[in-house]
């Protein structure tokens, strides 16, 4: 626990001193906190959420596959996989071939698959469907993010939106208190100057935040700039004085998503009290020859999971750690002609953790009670949120979501 | 925003007045607009010229187009023949740094963000350039003709799956972004309209590079779309797309957007007479923005600084103003690293854009190139685009007057005051800063005029567009 971080927040926030500068930096990455408390400190059990978005659509049925069902096979003539080789969870489902490692969590009690999720009247837009997944809300306009929202009844905990290059900030984390920071490498997130002398240097960089905290009666968007440009600078600043050679305890494949979960360890290993992490993964949009696409891409997610996973178990935060994946919808179940599948609705998702309830929540949607070709979905997206919010970050669902859903049985002991 | 803007006052010609006068300020803006930026001539030559024959000059280009045109065509032609589509990324950037027409290149980039195809998927760099050239081709002319051709468009078919698509077995991923994305937007079509027109669009295939219509993979049954019955193909589903009342709507926001502001909101009752004429034109683009950018709404404190600056536009608008001459290869992998990898747009959405541009990352990043571009001693710049050749180049004296003219040329002195005194003050006791012993005299002023360029391209302000 950090209490002293935590009460330093309050009062400021009741005081509006912090937040109503309209300058602020994240709390953590602050002069004020980094004097605070460690959260990594041993007795530190906060827990951590890493949200691990899978961008396109994943074909659910082709990740979590019900190789009993007879129907599986004449839903997919050309894209189903061998029964034999399908990685089998219970008597009815397995992973596909591809996510051996995610498998194996499950001996280690640390592998939940929650079947058939999604929301009513599933829209089959990439865009609109992410944006409901995002915002935990199917209102027509939507602006602030579950994650963002989570944050204000959190203003203590870190949180990060580990990015690639071509990848803007997402809907999810909008409505924060403070803008979360996006990273893409420790080594890419720092100030560069041209300086004659050291002197020099502190003199440019004196100027350049400067510039960026004045202020007097701006339009809106420089505003923005500024508040950006301020977090920046001091986040970097805070941020170059994590060590840089940073030694995993199991090995992370060398894929982009591997590279971002361990830069998620090595920014938890630092002690800087981050409790979110934000990643994606782009390529689900498999309407044409997916066999091997998707087969590859289930590989990524499943081995950058994995040695996260073990990496982080290796350090003794195997309890704290909580994995959880989504996608803006599921695919059609029947395939199309071009070996690959159109949008659908209901699929799995998957959580990972020392502390989820191991094994398959939920029956597998029905292969033929379909409607409008599509999976159709038991339980809704927002009762596994709700959980997570209530029962693993330790805040009021209702207040991020709105209204009440009927928290799933992820958690042991939840 | 509270503001309420007359639609009728917004779109009419703006003439100075005393109230609004013709200044640099808004030379600046028209060329960042309208162009990609503004070198020291142009802005002064705009200033005396006023603004209608200065929007004339950008609107119709200046001379050598075909000459530039043929210049280019070559490297073109062998990008093509070795698929090389990293080097397409670098021949359109510097089309759109040497272009004597660079609205129609910033045109076409805005067609690209609307149709964004990634080569990705496509993995042709013959056929993205291919897409390129049509989209040039109308970027100031008939939407009507170019969503038709992109329909056809082989980069098109292989990035939305249309050469897949086949009798009996459609494949809806056209259909769909046709009306989500192309013409009509979210919530005008069901899912319904979207199977249906998918099976209008079976029959095309690839052949030799070419799209060929295979009339055995057509599927030649009734469909109904949006209302309308008959044995559409897929013009039929274009046309009848393009007869829906949001249609002009959705492509004139767009616009809005990409012009005019991503603050200010595109309300219907704004947008209405922009969309009308649209409509009545039968989808002339090109009248548009003729309308758009001679209009009052245009030159307003309501359109000035009220967009995020892309990528695009902060690298080759500084490389431009700075008169630098580099190829493209360097400013393609910079703006990669800033989220705007032109022919790699991460999804067929295109970039969001708006405030999505800057995070933490990309906004140490762009401070990062600013330097890259300025300092002379990045490899991908070197001494192509250096402050210190310019400031000489036009004789300024250095002191004060050095800080007011990167002032000018990138911010057009628009800046809070404290910066332009802190900004002084670094200049002025720059000489007194130790300087490593084997500087000349020259490498110390040389330094002075860098860091001052590049202190100016951190300021907040240049973050807008």
């Amino acid at each position: 626990m950090i209490p002293a971080r935590r009460d330093f927040l309050k009062s400021a926030l009741a005081t509006g001193g912090l937040v109503s500068w309209g300058l602020t930096v994240p709390a953590f990455l602050s002069r004020t906190a980094a004097a605070a408390p460690d959260a990594g400190k041993p007795g530190a059990r906060e827990t951590i959420l890493v949200v691990v978005q899978l961008t396109g659509g994943n074909d659910g049925l082709n990740t979590v596959i019900p190789y009993k069902d007879p129907e599986y096979a004449k839903l997919r003539p050309t894209l189903k996989l061998p029964k034999e080789q399908v990685k089998k969870l219970n008597d009815h489902v397995g992973l596909h071939p591809a996510m051996g490692g995610l498998a194996g969590l499950l001996q280690d009690q640390a592998l939940c698959v929650v079947q058939g999720v999604g929301y009513p009247n599933p829209n089959q837009s990439h865009f609109r469907s992410m944006d409901i997944w995002q915002a935990a809300s199917t209102s027509e306009t939507l602006s602030e993010g579950w994650i963002g929202k989570a944050l204000r009844q959190l203003p203590a905990a870190g949180s990060f939106h580990i990015t690639g290059k071509n990848e803007g900030a997402p809907l999810a984390l909008a409505g924060a208190p403070v803008r979360v920071p996006s990273i893409t490498t420790l080594e890419e997130f720092q100030l560069q100057t041209l300086a004659a002398s050291s002197a020099d240097k502190k003199q440019q960089r004196t100027l350049i935040e400067d510039a960026a905290r004045m202020r007097e009666g701006q339009p809106n968007l420089l505003d923005f700039v500024r508040r950006t440009a301020v977090n920046t600078y001091e986040s970097s600043r805070r941020l170059q004085e994590i060590g840089k050679n940073y030694q995993p305890r199991s090995t992370y494949p060398n894929t982009p998503l591997a590279s971002h979960l361990k830069l998620a360890a090595q920014l938890i290993d630092a002690n800087l009290g981050a409790r979110i992490f934000y990643v994606s993964i782009d390529g689900f949009d498999t309407h044409a020859n997916q066999l091997n696409t998707h087969a590859d891409l289930l590989r990524q997610i499943s081995d950058a999971m994995t040695a996260f996973y073990k990496d982080m178990a290796a350090r003794g935060h195997k309890e704290r750690i909580l994995m959880m994946t989504f996608s803006e919808f599921g695919r059609r179940a029947h395939e199309n002609g071009s070996k690959g599948t159109d949008h659908g609705s209901a699929a799995p998702m998957l959580l990972v953790g020392g502390k989820v309830k191991a094994g398959v929540i939920g029956e597998h949607p029905s292969l033929t009670k379909l409607s409008m070709d599509n999976l159709v979905h038991h339980t809704d997206f927002r009762q596994v949120y709700a959980t997570i919010l209530d029962n693993w970050l330790g805040i009021k669902s209702k207040e991020v979501l709105g209204e009440y859903f009927k928290p799933v049985n992820i958690f042991r002991n939840a | 925003m509270t503001q309420v803007v007359d639609p009728h006052w917004a779109w009419e010609a703006y003439r100075p007045s005393d109230a609004s006068p013709w200044d640099i300020k808004k030379v600046g803006h028209l060329y960042r607009r309208a162009s990609f930026g503004a070198t020291w001539n142009e802005l002064e030559e705009g200033l005396k010229a006023g603004p209608e024959r200065t929007i004339d000059s950008l609107l119709r280009g200046g001379p050598g187009q075909d000459a530039f045109d043929l210049q280019t065509a070559p490297l073109a032609q062998s990008i093509s023949r070795a698929n090389n589509g990293a080097l397409a990324r670098s021949w359109w950037l510097y089309r759109m740094l040497y272009s004597p027409r660079p609205l129609q290149e910033k045109l076409t980039l805005f067609w690209h963000n609307h149709f964004a195809t990634s080569n990705a998927k496509v993995n042709n760099a013959g056929h993205i350039l291919s897409q390129y050239g049509l989209m040039r081709r109308h970027a100031l002319g008939s939407f009507r003709d170019l969503l038709q051709e992109i329909s056809r468009d082989p980069a098109m078919m292989v990035w939305l799956d249309l050469n897949q698509s086949k009798k009996g077995t459609p494949n809806e991923n056209y259909a769909r972004e046709l009306m989500e994305l192309f013409s009509l937007g979210i919530g005008q079509y069901t899912e319904k309209d979207v199977r249906e027109a998918a099976r209008a669009f079976t029959g095309w295939e690839l052949n030799g590079g070419k799209a060929l219509f295979n009339p055995k993979q057509h599927d030649d049954g009734d469909k109904m779309v949006l209302g309308q019955k008959g044995k559409w193909a897929g013009s039929d589903i274009v046309r009848i797309c393009l007869e829906q009342p949001s249609a002009p709507y959705f492509i004139v926001g767009k616009l809005y957007r990409f012009l005019v502001s991503e603050a200010l909101p595109a309300t219907p009752e704004l947008l209405e007479p922009l969309a009308a004429q649209f409509r009545k034109s039968d989808y002339n683009f090109g009248a548009v923005i003729d309308t758009v950018l001679r209009s009052n709404l245009f030159f307003s404190p309501m359109a000035y600084r009220s967009r995020v600056k892309a990528p695009v536009d902060f690298g080759v608008g500084i490389v431009h103003a700075l008169e630098g001459r580099v190829g493209g290869t360097a400013l393609a992998q910079s703006l990669e690293e800033l989220g705007q990898n032109i022919f790699y747009p991460p999804s067929v959405k295109g970039w969001d854009g708006g405030q999505t541009w800057l995070n933490g990352q990309t906004l140490l990043t762009r401070q990062n190139l600013t330097l890259a571009i300025t300092s002379t001693e990045n490899p991908r710049f070197g001494q192509r685009t250096d402050p210190a050749a310019l400031v000489q180049k036009y004789g300024i004296k250095s002191g004060a007057p050095i800080v007011d003219f990167f002032l000018r040329l990138f911010l057009q002195g628009d800046i809070a005051p404290e910066a332009r005194a802190k900004l002084l003050d670094y200049q002025q006791h720059s000489h007194k800063q130790t300087v490593p012993i084997y500087w000349t005299q020259q490498d110390a002023v040389a330094h002075t005029v860098r860091t001052v360029c590049h202190l100016v391209l951190t300021l907040p302000e240049f973050q807008l567009d």
